[in-house]
């Protein structure tokens, strides 16, 4: 059987491919993956067989800026917290306890501003929200303007005056924890943190000491690391955490489009015809 | 006065004599007699600007958090028995959907706004059509029956306040006219939904989901079967509930109150 597989469709980082897989399958020639995020492959490994890699980007950035988007209006107004109270048995409860966030006028300071970040940057101007962003590059003029947004070079200056921090970069060796204490502690104690690119991007111990001691207000995270968390982890305790389970393309329309960019990828690789996202080691 | 307290009825106008002014919180004002008001020469005033953007606001997070199971989904993924996200869980896609609003006041055009910021298309039902270049800045189509709306929609936004023509305005009917795979999301008022109907419809899978700020009455009886719907989000009347709104709408009120004990032309008067 393992000299047929020609093509792999990865779901959800299965199966994991590592070289005794790798080995397995002489004539595999490409792999699709369902997402946009490649962090769980080892680019370098599969290129080594020869085996092309493609991704599936323009499926994603929509559902994906939707979910930050909701994680942001969740979290600002308390929405979990009081479906609970107004789904409860005993409807003990103040007004003045469940108070949110207004938005319209805050600020929301996006960290990574490819086409995830600047689809939220769409919808928050909706909003109107003020934007800043940060990113390894300044986007150009006109897209800034479109959007009414403010580069920010260095991260420290977005995390001091943000009301709302959302976390849209890749998984990479510099993104690593780039969100750790320090820039915690820089940023308002009122401020939300929001996450929706992969757990490891932030300092989740760092991050729970934070909440605890209101460092920051809250925070709303559809990405940790593990996934799901250990069932004692204590973000799952805490009342000011919205934690959803990996949802960033999980609707029915984006299925449908990553299968079809996947299929689309695996046919042209068959075929020796350029592939329309390939993906490199880099 | 705070949410519809105190209730002010025949009563407790003649025990207060000397009442000049009533000031309400928010917008609505369906729940006071203004004839009976007006008959004891009490004036009304109201506050109802400032709450349209954080209603608008809300009701577009109700829409986003019941289209991607927010809430289910958080149950989930802190519930003690997940061992793992299963692979096929899926909500409904937002961008590029169909929102249908119907009322079109200043809150539902807030909606529309921010809607469109997410590829939606807009169709709207008014008492009356707004003018072409509102329609155009967010693209939105009138539907002069309502019916046409509810066929095509994917989410149906209420937005209308509560008048003797908006009671129970969405019912069995309406219900089944919406697509199997629809959401509603009511931030206007309880009554202008048949809520027997919405549970019958919910329950039977006449219409995917729901999600409301408001029912009839708030709060609902604890045994209420809205409560235990896992395709049903429920708020406590939040609308307006942000420390900014509330502080703007207590210095209005405040506002409203001293021009009426001085004599002078209220803000806010609703007459």
């Amino acid at each position: 059987v393992g000299k047929k597989v020609q093509a792999i469709y990865l779901w959800w980082h299965k199966p994991v491919i590592d070289k005794e897989l790798l080995q397995s399958l002489p004539n595999l020639k490409v792999i699709a993956n369902s997402g946009v995020g490649m962090d769980h492959l080892d680019l370098k490994l599969i290129a080594s067989f020869g085996v092309k890699m493609a991704n599936a980007p323009r499926a994603v950035s929509s559902s994906t800026a939707d979910t930050g988007m909701a994680l942001l209006l969740a979290s600002a107004r308390r929405l979990v917290e009081v479906h609970n109270i107004s789904i409860s048995p005993s409807m003990e409860y103040c007004e003045a306890d469940i108070l949110g966030v207004k938005i319209a006028g805050a600020t929301l300071g996006i960290i990574g501003m490819g086409s995830i970040g600047y689809k939220i940057a769409l919808r928050a101007k909706a909003f109107e929200m003020n934007i800043l962003y940060h990113n390894r590059t300044q986007r150009k003029a006109q897209e800034e303007q479109a959007v009414g947004a403010t580069y920010c070079k260095k991260i420290d200056s977005l995390l001091q005056q943000a009301d709302f921090v959302m976390v849209v970069v890749s998984l990479t060796p510099q993104t690593h924890k780039l969100i750790g204490r320090r820039e915690l502690e820089l940023m308002k104690p009122t401020a939300t943190l929001i996450n929706i690119s992969r757990g490891a991007v932030v300092d989740q111990e760092a991050l729970v000491a934070a909440l605890q001691t209101r460092v920051i207000r809250a925070a709303a995270l559809d990405v940790t690391s593990p996934e799901p968390l250990p069932r004692d982890h204590p973000l799952l305790k805490l009342k000011n955490v919205i934690i959803t389970p990996h949802l960033g393309i999980k609707t029915d329309k984006a299925s449908y489009m990553i299968t079809e960019e996947a299929v689309e990828n695996i046919l042209a690789a068959l075929n020796g015809l350029p592939m329309p996202s390939e993906v490199l080691p880099s | 006065m705070w949410y519809h307290k105190p209730v002010i009825n025949e009563e407790l106008l003649q025990s207060l004599p000397n009442l000049k002014i009533v000031a309400s919180s928010g917008v609505g004002i369906d729940h006071l007699d203004l004839k009976l008001l007006f008959s004891y020469g009490v004036k009304v005033a109201n506050t109802p600007f400032i709450v349209s953007t954080d209603t608008a606001d809300l009701g577009m997070a109700l829409l986003l958090a019941s289209s991607r199971r927010l809430v289910e989904g958080h149950e989930m993924a802190v519930s003690p028995d997940t061992e793992y996200f299963p692979a096929d869980w899926l909500g409904i896609q937002v961008s590029g959907a169909t929102l249908g609003i119907v009322g079109m006041g200043t809150i539902g055009y807030k909606v529309a706004e921010r809607a469109k910021a997410f590829e939606m298309k807009i169709l709207y039902h008014n008492r009356n059509q707004r003018k072409k270049e509102e329609e155009s800045a967010v693209g939105a189509v009138y539907c002069k029956k309502i019916d046409d709306l509810l066929q095509q929609s994917d989410f149906v936004l209420l937005a209308v306040n509560l008048t003797p023509q908006t009671h129970k305005l969405i019912g069995k009917r309406e219900l089944e006219l919406m697509k199997p795979t629809a959401i509603l999301i009511n931030i206007s008022r309880g009554l202008v939904v048949d809520q027997d109907a919405l549970v019958e419809a919910l329950q039977n899978k006449v219409i995917n989901a729901a999600a409301l700020d408001v029912t009839y009455p708030e709060p609902l009886p604890r045994d209420h079967p809205l409560l235990k719907l896992k395709n049903v989000i429920i708020t406590p009347h939040i609308g307006s509930a942000t420390k900014r709104t509330r502080w703007v709408m207590m210095e209005e009120m405040a506002e409203s109150i001293e021009a009426g004990l001085a004599g002078l032309p209220i803000p806010r008067e609703v007459l």
